[in-house]
């Protein structure tokens, strides 16, 4: 019996010892790998993206186009979020992260500004509101306002649909809107900015904050003091709920990466049919806010 | 010729053996590996970014911005859903389990397990997929939650989930209790729901503590199926029609997004942690049980 | 008077009582029935509401297409195909663990310290959430190895899942061969390890072939354990990709990133298929589970089982 569960623990650590041992390998190999390839040089011509939901659009289309052009490259596109966008580029999992904010405490990673978007605050049309001041929104969404009568709408009671804590949508909802506000905990938390939508279409008395690319037929766009979301008032710095698209890439692009990213920046044309604002179209920077 | 074949099996036997206890050994290796690695990484938040133990159990802010990972909205949200499951579940599936093992006839009990096992196999996404076309509009449209989800969405949703686990064990005491019990009881004159009631419940009933134990060990680790109905709103719900989280939807509603290392991050796995305790917790009480019925 | 009233109010009172028991008990019984009953309704309405709803989105171009992230009309051929990558992998790493295992712990074991340990790890291993499963497969393969999200650390997440019930199913497979066959097969000069290969292994492979069919039906379903091993995409450009190290996004997965994550335009159609395929590959593990288990036992053992 002794002998037994000696052996046994035996067997424990050398079982222990040798999984650390796989991983402490493992670790180097990736290191040493990782410092040879810098991005954009990747071997097979695959290119990875990922990160914000509210991009994807946009990517999306642009990557169809970039590899209708380069038959030799491929693109692979996918969601996540912002946060998750920025934290795969700068583990080198992938080669861009897309992202709505600007990655703080990342010196490695290279911003790479391609467009800007809009976001709208939309609700579920039974709301009965089209123009919030911005004091209304923040009561709003701070969860000081029940039922829209309130703020001058119908006899319905109000539903917050939020996003997660990592989004990038709440992120930029929350710097430009709600300032020092906390946004109140007490709503829905949907996961993307589809499913955001398609929740406050089906729910009376819901309300979101959406990018302008993503927003279908069944909601209603709420105009800010009057302003209504759209490019020109986007643009010329009256609508204030807008970021810059990031494409992180960590250290300089380079090859294939670099080109794709200028692809993206450059095609004002797709840029504007997918509902985003091609940078060089902006008439205010960020700062002016 | 014999002895070296004699000699040849005893070195499969040994060598057999020998890869047998590595098999054996392999199950503590992993759960050992798992509590390291989940007990390393979940303390990050008391070790790394200094937030009290109290704080984050007893804080229902859950500001990791502030440095607050206030947990005590998903702690209670985990028992909250966990309890509704167990009290509309727990009775019931107690009460098909005796059905099954005094009452059903061949024919019933031949249809009722294969659809207890089909239960047990469809997909937590697809009872989530089920609450959230089905169960998440009739909330809505009968009651006065405006979205209809809610505690009581994912409250039900559970119940139903944890009914396998529990007919099958209630089920299983009821068959292992012996025959003379009940026929000693029937001889007396007892009708059969006095001899479930009187003699046969109170001899099984550890036995029925284990399957409820493992019924609340099911709802407390369920993860999607509530995920896609509870609404996921970090706050203590003042009804039961009202959104909030568990631990288990708030880890996989933030987690995608936590950036490594980050405070968010390290909350997350100390919820894991959390978790795991309480499973340990609960393995412990069925021991406690299994060896009073002994 | 008194004297003789006494007793026949008495027994009246008594055959009162015995009525009233004797609703009681039928009371009971036609509740338990009723509850009975009502499971089987309710699955027979699951079952029924999912094929109402998916019916029409099961078309080729669904089963076998490729996903779309924003247009509608995507499909979800590379995700069943990580289903069955995984499942297959899982096993192969399950069987032969769960196997040795409970065959160490049935047939060699004594009690003793080891034992009760290995037991205690299998039982807290099957209570460990599926969703805290998930985290340690993203600490061990993710973080530590660096493999990012790949088929096989889902497959190796899955299988410290399953292993625990295997154990289980096969250590009761085991105990359930009667000892007088062991005896006569110790007696006939054969060694423990002949024995168990040769007669204990066989009579009990039925069973066996059950359990293992319908822990495959659920690591077919799984998900929260591998979200953050596994991933939440597939490769456009090689969705049939052999290598073990590919993003697998599988069928269960893709039903709950629709849903919540992504921004295609048909969610709903897409949902509706994928439960209805995850439904239908349950029931054909689970009858297929009945069925090879009860072949084998007769094939192996010559009894009807």
């Amino acid at each position: 019996m002794n002998r037994t569960s000696a052996r046994a623990a035996l067997l424990l650590i050398a079982a222990l010892a040798s999984t650390s041992l796989a991983a402490c390998s493992s670790q180097t190999q990736n290191a040493s790998g990782g410092g040879t390839s810098s991005a954009g040089a990747s071997a097979n011509g695959t290119i990875t993206v990922a990160g914000s939901t509210a991009m994807l659009p946009l990517v999306k289309d642009a990557s169809a186009a970039y590899q209708d052009a380069h038959k030799d490259v491929k693109i692979s596109v996918s969601g996540g979020g912002s946060a998750t966008g920025v934290t795969q580029v700068a583990a080198k999992a992938i080669d861009i992260g897309d992202s709505d904010i600007l990655a703080v405490g990342h010196p490695e990673l290279r911003d790479n500004r391609v467009a800007v978007v809009g976001f709208a605050v939309v609700t579920n049309p039974s709301a009965g509101v089209k123009n919030l001041s911005r004091k209304q929104l923040q009561d709003v969404f701070a969860g000081n306002v029940a039922n829209w009568s309130a703020v001058g709408g119908a006899d319905q009671k109000v539903v917050i649909v939020n996003r997660p804590r990592s989004s990038g949508t709440r992120a930029v909802f929350a710097k430009t809107i709600m300032g020092s506000m906390p946004i109140s905990e007490s709503g829905l938390v949907q996961d993307a900015t589809g499913t955001a939508v398609s929740v406050v279409k089906q729910t009376p008395g819901a309300v979101s904050y959406v990018a302008l690319s993503a927003i279908s037929n069944g909601v209603t766009i709420v105009a800010v003091d009057g302003v209504t979301p759209a490019p020109d008032t986007i643009a010329s710095g009256k609508y204030p709920i807008w970021s810059y698209e990031h494409m992180y890439t960590y250290g300089e692009p380079q090859g294939n990466v670099a080109a794709f990213i200028d692809f993206v920046k450059n095609g004002t044309d797709r840029v504007q049919k997918n509902k985003f604002i091609a940078i060089t179209a902006m008439k205010v920077t960020e700062t002016d806010r | 010729m014999i002895a070296l074949q004699a000699r040849r099996s005893r070195r499969v036997e040994r060598l057999a053996l020998f890869g047998l206890r590595i098999a054996a050994g392999f199950v503590i290796v992993a759960m050992a590996a798992l509590l390291l690695y989940l007990g390393f990484e979940g303390t990050k938040t008391f070790s790394a970014d200094r937030v009290s133990l109290s704080a984050f159990l007893f804080s229902p802010v859950f500001g990791v911005d502030l440095g607050q990972p206030g947990s005590e909205v998903f702690v209670l949200g985990s028992l909250a859903v966990t309890f509704f499951a167990i009290a509309v579940g727990g009775p019931f599936g107690v009460a098909v389990g005796i059905f099954l093992a005094e009452i059903a006839p061949h024919r019933m009990t031949s249809v009722l397990k294969p659809a207890i096992e089909l239960m047990v196999g469809i997909p937590s996404v697809v009872y989530g997929w089920l609450g959230l076309t089905l169960l998440v509009p009739l909330i809505r449209t009968h009651t006065s939650s405006p979205s209809g989800f809610g505690l009581a969405a994912a409250g039900i949703v559970l119940s139903i989930m944890i009914l396998p686990t529990v007919i099958t064990l209630s089920e299983d005491a009821f068959r292992s209790l012996p025959a003379a019990l009940k026929e000693g009881s029937l001889a007396l004159g007892a009708t059969r729901w006095q001899t479930i009631t009187r003699v046969l419940l109170p001899s099984a009933s550890s036995g029925i503590a284990v399957a409820l134990i493992l019924g609340i060990a099911r709802a407390i680790g369920e993860t999607l199926a509530i995920q896609m109905v509870i609404g996921n709103a970090t706050q203590i719900p003042r009804s039961l029609f009202a959104p909030t989280a568990t631990l288990t939807t708030e880890i996989v509603t933030d987690m995608p997004g936590a950036a490594q290392g980050s405070l968010l991050e390290h909350s997350l796995f100390s919820m894991a942690l959390l978790l795991l305790m309480m499973a340990m917790v609960l393995i412990v009480l069925v021991r406690f049980a299994l060896r009073k019925r002994r | 008077m008194a004297l003789t009233t006494a007793p026949s109010a008495r027994s009246v009172a008594a055959t009162a009582s015995v009525r009233a028991r004797k609703i009681v008990d039928s009371v009971a019984t036609v509740t338990l029935w009723v509850m009975a009953t009502s499971i089987i309704v309710l699955l027979a309405a699951f079952v029924a509401y999912l094929i109402y709803r998916g019916w029409s989105a099961l078309t080729p171009s669904f089963i076998f297409g490729v996903p779309k992230e924003r247009e509608a009309g995507g499909g979800v051929g590379p995700e069943i195909y990580n289903s069955f990558y995984i499942l297959i992998l899982t096993l192969i790493f399950t069987i032969p663990i769960a196997l040795s295992a409970g065959v160490y712990l049935q047939e060699y074991a004594r009690r003793g310290l080891f034992r009760e340990i290995v037991q205690f790890s299998a039982e807290s291993l099957a209570t460990v959430p599926s969703i805290v499963m998930g985290l340690f497969g993203l600490l061990v393969f993710v973080y530590t190895f660096h493999w990012r999200y790949t088929a096989l650390g889902g497959a190796l997440t899955l299988t410290l899942l399953n292993l625990p019930a295997l154990l289980r199913v096969t250590q009761e497979a085991l105990s359930s061969v009667p000892d007088t066959l062991r005896e006569a097969s110790m007696a006939l000069g054969g060694t423990k390890w002949q024995t168990i290969t040769r007669v204990v292994l066989p009579s009990a492979i039925g069973r066996l072939t059950t359990g293992v069919v319908l822990i495959a039906g659920r690591i077919y379903g799984e998900t929260a354990a591998l979200i953050f091993t596994a991933g939440l995409s597939v490769t456009v450009n090689s969705p049939y990709d052999l290598n073990p190290f590919h993003t697998a996004e599988t069928l269960a997965v893709h039903l709950w990133y629709t849903r919540s994550e992504s921004t295609v335009a048909d969610v709903e159609r897409i949902g509706d298929g994928s439960a209805l395929v995850l439904l239908i590959m349950v029931l054909i593990f689970n009858i297929a589970a009945r069925v090879a288990g009860r072949a084998l036992t007769r094939r192996f053992t010559g009894r009807a089982s």
